[in-house]
């Protein structure tokens, strides 16, 4: 019961996580081996959201 | 004994769900649960994912795990990466989750509560979900191709050039409706229209906090900007009895269309890190929160509904849209039960996140499902309001009359006692002036929201604070809608204007992103204005015109999901999507036709054309002669773009099963998957 609701919670945090782009930011820091910071974030943000407002909105 | 004992549980679940919908559609004459409704509800959605998910997974699209999908073969880090299937599911429920499903159903409940329901239950399970799960799987195996692109490669250039076209029109209207539906919340309501007018500056200072101060930590600056726009609610009571404070937040409808129109500008055109990003963020978690909310309190409350399983307005003469059942009860609700924006969706991030093939059905099929059920937790809720206060807020002052006297006596007469008493009551306890005539489903939807959360959490003292944290929660994700998808506007109308002239194309190029941002404001600005205009009360003409287009652009995705599975297995699976595109071809078609030709004025926008010219000609008049034609044009637009695809599509088809036509496959090649299972945590 408790693994059950400790797996619940972590997909749940994984969720908003990725709604957040906060684990789209570890990949791309990944893939490019480079290090979090303002400048690196500035750089990852503004082409994440050039693409998401890109797509039409749902009703 | 394991198989008898499924066997078993899935012939319960069978038998409950059948008892719930027989329950639902035979009880007449008496207060009916809402307990019976989400039962019936569960266990058809159960069954539909258990059974015909199932059937269409294993035998139709033949999913294969052993088959790289393009987030592990594509993979970049970016839009292309492998995801634990319950993350994306998260995404795209997040994704196909708008004001649709919870505006529309609110909208229906004039008919009574059992047409919605049974079009929820049943659209979904043979349309909504299909569609979003054959679309999803059509672009996994090309590579996550959009729908214009599969549409242009599986049917023709002329389809695909319709498709686009169809979308940025229905976006158009989109903006327009939802509009309308926060100017009418938000009417006459200082305290409404503070707390919304405080998520800009919010906004501002979450963009600010996340590129200078955290960059990166979007989640801890959410939490800070949610317990801002509470402390804004809060904050809200108090300006909305401030003598000077209080009358610069009372709004006509007018001025909030006015100033919708400049924020939608000013969010296309400003850097979209500073105010559209920050506000999307925390429109999404406050969403996911209170649907999340709104299902629990609905399941723990189990309301009973007031209104009646059917009204008299099932013949046409409903006071919210005009219009008989059939076709208008399956425009009013698209979200829901099948919605062609979610093929939009389906096609565009998602796919390129899946990674086995196997967690299409799930991702698909079942947050279609989830999406249907916020639907019904949406109606449930506006008929858990007493009908002659449903009707109080939501009609029209051209309709009931406009005095509260007129309109009570209005609603009276139909049957549904309420008195102007009893409205100034409620609208004291929920901090308002008044709530008459305000059409567009929010409020009403607000009321019925806060009523079930101040069952749970407190009692009738603290009905007013849920009442404006609904307000606030559907206003909130409306305008994130309407910024975004100006912004969508804007790259779409620049791509088109590009061909003609290159600078036009360049989305840097700030004379185009100030010309493209102000076509497509002024294009939903005035369709806006001409709802605020309308003495109809502007969701009579604008939410059928919206419900037309949005299932005009799922019978455009049925299309191509059709071809695609006619290029599979001859005609041999084609029904699976052909049931619900021949219904939705029906009823768009004869929702389109009576929208333009019907000789009811409520109902005909060329017969309110007439009746207004045939009365004393002033300036007003003349402009809604004129926006009644335009309405009908646009309408006639629509229907003759997607003729043309079906035309198409028909063609291809014909021309596929008759063997005079190859049967081209464009899925990507197999390549085994590499992916293990540690990868997908």
């Amino acid at each position: 019961m408790r693994r059950a609701w400790h797996g619940f919670w972590r997909t749940l945090v994984a969720i908003l996580r990725e709604l957040a782009d906060e684990r789209a930011y570890e990949r791309h820091l990944r893939i490019h081996g480079r290090v979090p910071s303002g400048e690196e974030w500035r750089r990852f943000s503004e082409e994440r959201l050039r693409q998401k407002y890109q797509r039409p909105r749902c009703c | 004994m394991g198989k008898l004992f499924r066997t078993g549980v899935w012939i319960l679940v069978a038998c409950t769900g059948a008892f719930a919908l027989a329950g639902v559609a035979l009880r007449r004459g008496e207060t009916l649960n809402s307990a019976w409704l989400v039962t019936a509800a569960v266990c058809t959605y159960l069954a539909a994912y258990r059974f015909y998910s199932a059937f269409i997974a294993a035998k139709v699209m033949a999913l294969d795990d052993r088959r790289a999908t393009p987030a592990e073969r594509l993979r970049n880090g970016h839009d292309f990466e492998p995801t634990n299937k319950w993350i994306v599911f998260g995404h795209h429920f997040a994704a196909i989750a708008g004001p649709g499903p919870l505006v529309g159903p609110t909208l229906a409940a004039q008919f009574g509560y059992l047409p919605g329901a049974l079009w929820i239950i049943l659209g979904v399970v043979l349309g909504g979900a299909v569609q979003d799960f054959v679309v999803l799987f059509a672009s996994v195996r090309r590579d996550g191709k959009s729908l214009g692109q599969m549409a242009r490669e599986e049917i023709g250039r002329i389809g695909g050039g319709t498709a686009l076209l169809t979308v940025l029109l229905i976006m158009i209207i989109l903006l327009a409706v939802i509009g309308l539906v926060v100017v009418n919340a938000l009417k006459g309501s200082p305290w409404g229209t503070f707390t919304i007018a405080a998520t800009m500056p919010i906004a501002v200072f979450m963009g600010l906090y996340l590129r200078f101060w955290r960059p990166g930590r979007v989640l801890e600056v959410s939490l800070i900007g949610f317990a801002l726009v509470v402390a804004s609610i809060f904050a809200g009571e108090w300006v909305a009895h401030h003598p000077v404070f209080g009358s610069w937040f009372t709004l006509g409808g007018i001025a909030l269309a006015i100033a919708l129109i400049i924020y939608g500008y000013a969010a296309s055109a400003l850097p979209v890190w500073l105010l559209l990003a920050p506000r999307d963020y925390l429109s999404t978690f406050v969403k996911l929160g209170v649907v999340l909310l709104l299902g629990l309190g609905v399941l723990i409350v189990r309301p009973d509904l007031q209104m009646p399983a059917l009204t008299q307005f099932t013949d046409g003469t409903g006071p919210i849209f005009a219009g008989k059942i059939f076709p208008f009860c399956f425009i009013t609700i698209a979200c829901g039960a099948i919605s062609g924006f979610h093929a939009l969706i389906s096609s565009g991030t998602t796919p390129k996140l899946i990674a086995r093939e196997s967690h299409i059905r799930p991702v698909g099929f079942g947050s279609m499902l989830l999406e249907s059920f916020v639907a019904m937790m949406a109606l449930v809720a506006a008929c858990a309001l007493e009908p002659g206060v449903f009707f109080a807020v939501n009609s029209p002052a051209g309709i009931v009359g406009a005095t509260p006297a007129a309109a009570t006596a209005t609603i009276t007469g139909w049957g549904y006692p309420v008195t102007p008493e009893q409205m100034r009551d409620l609208a004291r306890h929920v901090g308002e002036e008044t709530l008459f005539y305000r059409t567009g489903g929010a409020p009403s939807l607000a009321l019925g929201m806060a009523h079930i959360f101040s069952r749970i959490a407190g009692n009738d003292a603290v009905l007013r604070f849920w009442y404006h944290f609904a307000i606030m929660f559907e206003a909130l994700f409306i305008l994130t809608v309407i910024d975004a998808g100006t912004r969508v506007g804007r790259f779409m109308l620049q791509d088109f204007l590009g061909h003609i002239w290159k600078p036009l194309g360049r989305t840097s190029w700030m004379p185009s992103v100030l010309l493209t941002s102000g076509l497509i404001v002024a294009a939903w600005g005035y369709f806006l204005v001409q709802g605020v205009l309308d003495p109809l009360g502007g969701i009579n003409s604008l939410w059928p015109l919206f419900g037309i287009a949005n299932q005009l652009l799922a019978a455009v995705a049925l299309c191509v999901a059709t071809t695609i599975l006619i290029k599979m297995h001859g005609a041999k699976y084609m029904w699976i999507t052909v049931a619900p595109l021949a219904w939705l071809v029906t009823v768009t078609y004869s929702g389109a036709w009576q929208k333009i030709f019907s000789d009811a004025p409520r109902v005909g926008f060329l017969a309110q054309a007439r009746l207004l010219e045939a009365g004393p000609q002033t300036a007003q008049t003349k402009q809604l002669i004129f926006n009644n034609r335009l309405d009908a044009a646009v309408c006639g637009l629509f229907i003759v773009l997607v003729t043309t695809i079906l035309a198409d599509s028909v063609r291809v088809w014909a021309g596929l099963l008759r063997g005079t036509r190859e049967a081209r496959n464009l899925e990507a090649p197999f390549v085994p998957t590499q992916l293990g299972a540690e990868e997908l945590g």
